[in-house]
């Protein structure tokens, strides 16, 4: 009689974990409550408005990136090229709007940066789709080709002169609040838009989940591949515009490990990396969750150790989201 | 008696070959809306190619197709969605991770606006109207991929129903369902029917065919042998069309040992539990012995047969094997101990369709061919082509990818790649679903030679005739308890049917 009482308990519990792991989004945004609580009991500075604004402005690109990214993995394809992307599209911004270089005007620079973005987008959406290389591969060479590209057009040297119409895409505020998180809210919608309202959402889901079943219903798994990669190309030019001009210094290093925090958010946040499944909100309280990580560090107040720390968690997370996947899939009946 | 001005699907002189291999050659046929007409064949024969240049994945090499009298442009999907031809595919093809609603919209959404904003009410409002004439009853919101393989089926067919179709192809509609879902099924495609929809049934189960189709045609080796009225034809004649030679259904009339029970058991399951699946499962399976297993799709056999071969756990009881107690089982400890198993979905869980016929034939048995200097090929290769000629695989060379076979062939593959480790236990789960006519027999011929060689056999099947002239003994499963025993003698399709249904539907006649 006890035994079974036992064992009905535990499987009680197992099935509130499988419950928080499959609902993701309800299980982060326990699992970030609980974590602010803790940390802002050690250290109430946490929770300063300051605190929290500063935070928000350092997810808002990851953000922004996350919800193009998000849409290549449903698609059942990944892109980690999105930080060497980044890396050309803030050379190439701050050299046409130099005062020393180019000197275009900023609409135009702002415009050229974002097709910029769509265009190494649709390059990379190019080879996967209609070449037909496997996605890791063609992103892992854009990767570092584009970086290399990016020390090619940087040349070794500095932008410090951006003017100031560049500036305020970075520091400018409406009614308050940053421009990026602005920008990042209408991401947001329009991602919501995208995957709930239009049927180019409802597609990229069918691809993911079953790309033969796909085929037979007529879908066109290739344009739609290639409008996820373009879709990331175009946010990462976005992100690019909100994030780097918070800087008063462009150089040749923007970006780098970028790629590897979004993948890390998106799969953090029950995206499946085998295609056709993923929500906004389980991805949003993943980039919540990774971006508080580095700043939680700080205010544990653990020294110097903290910084070191950051990336070995970051890493125990992605394989903790994957481990989680697994966990689901076997505790499915 | 047939309009003459009813539109028709005419399909003119089609050719295709792959490779040297001539799928189909100089078909031509008509299918008339309103008409229900049967395309026979065994596995190999050309309906697959045929169904898939009528959907549009295919584009033939010669020929032309007709709808109504304008020339439909072939290897297109969309164009053939679009005047109303749709197929219904054997394996269920479906969005795993949507619900029915994404399933039955995937490709053709309603949106207003450009495409810009998606009609959601309207689509589910829609999808409940196609389930309630479908009489399914199933949720709008689960994934289909957790959904039993009968329901799969179903969303299947109601996606092809939505599309206002004027031309239906059924590949193998009723493969995976049970007696109860494929009358609902026959009512669905005869109202149809009535509604004036043309409908290509293509299928392997012959009562089906003489009890809906008006016409019937039949594809040997990429040939259209014959197209005839259902009436004028008798299955004898048909089936000897099909193979174009006499096939007798073989049947195990008397058991090979009379009194197989005094064999020792080989498995013996002391109330095994897992809930929901199943409960309380006791049974005994003799060496030399074909043990029956019927019940409806659900029922719980195949979750049954898993925990057998180590693939799933089960909460209480015990698994006896050889009269010593199974423990800390896993699949490696099954295979070791001599259990071999076919499982039910052959293309996902049986072969590993891109490696070749030879890897798939030996893959459980590798060990046996290491060698001082890696695996021995030369005697890979004698073994492998042993088999193949045992078996009667047609395949050109042993190093054909096992996806280029037929589902007959590819069977027979998941089947030899146990038997020459002379396993004292095979669980076979639906061991001829999809597979013709003549693979069938030599499915069954096979499966009495196991028997014979004093191997145990655990047969799952829903297909009634078949259990019935297999099995010694008969295990009756529904809503995952043993709902009677039989011996072949009481056995009759009415008596296992009864047996099969769950409690509430018994009461009422």
């Amino acid at each position: 009689m006890n035994h079974t009482d036992d064992t009905r308990k535990t499987s009680g519990w197992l099935r509130m974990i499988t419950y928080l792991l499959r609902h993701r989004a309800i299980g982060l945004f326990l699992f970030i409550g609980l974590l602010t609580t803790v940390v802002s009991w050690i250290n109430p500075a946490f929770l300063s408005g300051q605190n929290l604004r500063d935070i928000a402005v350092q997810a808002a690109p990851i953000c922004i990136i996350s919800c193009g990214v998000m849409l290549v993995l449903v698609a059942g394809e990944i892109d980690i090229s999105v930080g060497s992307m980044m890396g050309v599209l803030a050379a190439s911004m701050g050299i046409m709007v130099s005062a020393s270089r180019a000197q275009l005007p900023p609409h135009v620079a702002i415009a050229l940066t974002l097709l910029i973005g769509i265009g190494m987008g649709l390059f990379n959406g190019l080879l996967v789709a209609y070449v037909g290389v496997p996605s890791i591969i063609v992103t892992l060479g854009m990767l570092t080709a584009l970086r290399g590209l990016t020390e090619i057009i940087m040349n070794g040297a500095w932008i410090t002169d951006l003017p100031d119409e560049i500036r305020f895409l970075g520091t400018g505020t409406i009614l308050s609040i940053p421009l990026s998180l602005w920008t990042t809210a209408c991401v947001l919608a329009v991602t919501i838009w995208l995957i709930h309202r239009t049927p180019i959402g409802r597609r990229i889901y069918a691809t993911g989940s079953n790309p033969q079943a796909a085929q037979l219903a007529g879908l066109s798994i290739k344009s739609i591949k290639l409008f996820v990669f373009a879709w990331t190309g175009l946010l990462t030019a976005v992100a690019t515009l909100v994030s780097v001009p918070q800087l008063s210094v462009v150089d040749s290093g923007i970006g780098i490990g970028t790629e590897l925090l979004v993948v890390t958010c998106v799969v953090v946040g029950g995206t499946s990396v085998n295609g056709g499944v993923g929500t906004l909100s389980g991805v949003l309280c993943g980039v919540a969750l990774m971006t508080m990580i580095s700043t939680v560090l700080i205010f544990l107040k653990l020294g110097e150790h903290a910084t070191y720390w950051s990336r070995a968690i970051q890493g125990l997370f992605i394989l903790g989201a994957i481990l989680a996947d697994h966990w689901i899939s076997n505790h499915k009946k | 008696m047939r309009d003459p001005d009813m539109p028709s699907l005419n399909i003119q002189n089609l050719s295709k070959s792959y490779g040297g291999t001539h799928a189909l050659r100089n078909v031509s046929l008509k299918i008339h809306a309103g008409d229900i007409h049967a395309l026979c064949g065994e596995n190999g024969a050309g309906k697959s190619t045929l169904i898939k240049i009528l959907s549009g994945v295919e584009t033939p090499d010669q020929g032309l197709v007709q709808w109504n009298g304008s020339h439909l442009s072939l290897g297109k999907v969309h164009e053939m969605e679009s005047k109303g031809i749709v197929a219904v595919h054997q394996e269920p093809v479906v969005f795993p991770d949507l619900n029915i609603v994404d399933n039955l919209y995937a490709g053709r959404e309603l949106s207003s606006g450009m495409g810009t904003w998606l009609n959601t009410a309207s689509m589910k409002q829609q999808t409940r109207d196609i389930l309630d004439s479908l009489g399914e009853d199933l949720p709008l919101n689960q994934p289909v991929g957790e959904m039993a393989l009968a329901q799969r089926q179903m969303v299947s067919i109601a996606r092809a129903l939505f599309n206002q179709c004027r031309i239906l192809i059924l590949d193998e509609p009723t493969a995976s369902l049970t007696t109860r879902e494929s009358d609902a099924l026959f009512k669905t495609v005869i109202s149809l029917k009535k509604q004036g929809v043309g409908i290509l049934y293509v299928s392997h189960r012959l009562e089906e065919v003489f009890q809906l189709a008006e016409w019937i045609s039949v594809l040997r080796d990429g040939i259209l042998v014959s197209t005839q009225s259902s009436k004028d034809l008798s299955e004898d004649a048909l089936i000897q069309q099909m193979v174009g030679r006499k096939v007798a259904y073989p049947s195990r009339q008397q058991p090979v040992n009379t009194d197989i029970t005094k064999n020792k058991p080989v498995l013996e399951l002391k109330a095994l539990s897992r809930t929901p699946a199943y409960d309380d499962i006791h049974l005994k399976i003799h060496a030399g012995e074909i043990l029956g297993m019927s019940g409806l799709v659900g029922a719980g056999r195949s979750e049954i047969a898993r925990a057998i071969f180590g693939i799933d756990e089960f909460d209480t009881g015990e698994i006896l094997f050889n009269g010593k107690k199974f423990q800390n089982h896993s699949i490696r400890k099954a295979i070791d101990l001599g259990i071999a198993m076919v499982p039910e979905d052959r293309q996902r869980q049986g072969l590993a369709l891109p490696l070749s016929v030879e890897t798939n034939l030996l893959l459980p048995s590798l060990n046996a061919f290491q060698g001082m200097t890696g695996l021995d090929r030369s005697q890979m290769r004698s073994i492998s082509g042993q088999l193949i000629s045992k078996l009667g695989i047609k395949t050109g060379s042993p190093d054909n990818p096992a996806s280029a076979l037929s589902g007959g062939n590819q069977q027979k593959i998941v089947l030899g790649k146990w038997i020459h480790q002379n396993p004292s236990l095979f669980i076979l789960d639906e061991p001829t679903r999809g597979v013709d006519v003549g693979a069938k027999s030599e499915v069954h011929r096979m499966i009495i030679e196991l028997a014979k060689q004093g191997s145990a056999v655990l047969l799952i099947s829903s297909e009634l005739p078949e259990i019935l002239s297999l099995s010694d003994r008969i295990l009756v499963i529904a809503k995952g308890h043993v709902s009677g025993e039989l011996a072949r003698e009481e056995a009759n399709q009415e008596t296992l049917l009864k047996l099969s249904l769950p409690e509430e539907a018994k009461q009422s006649p």
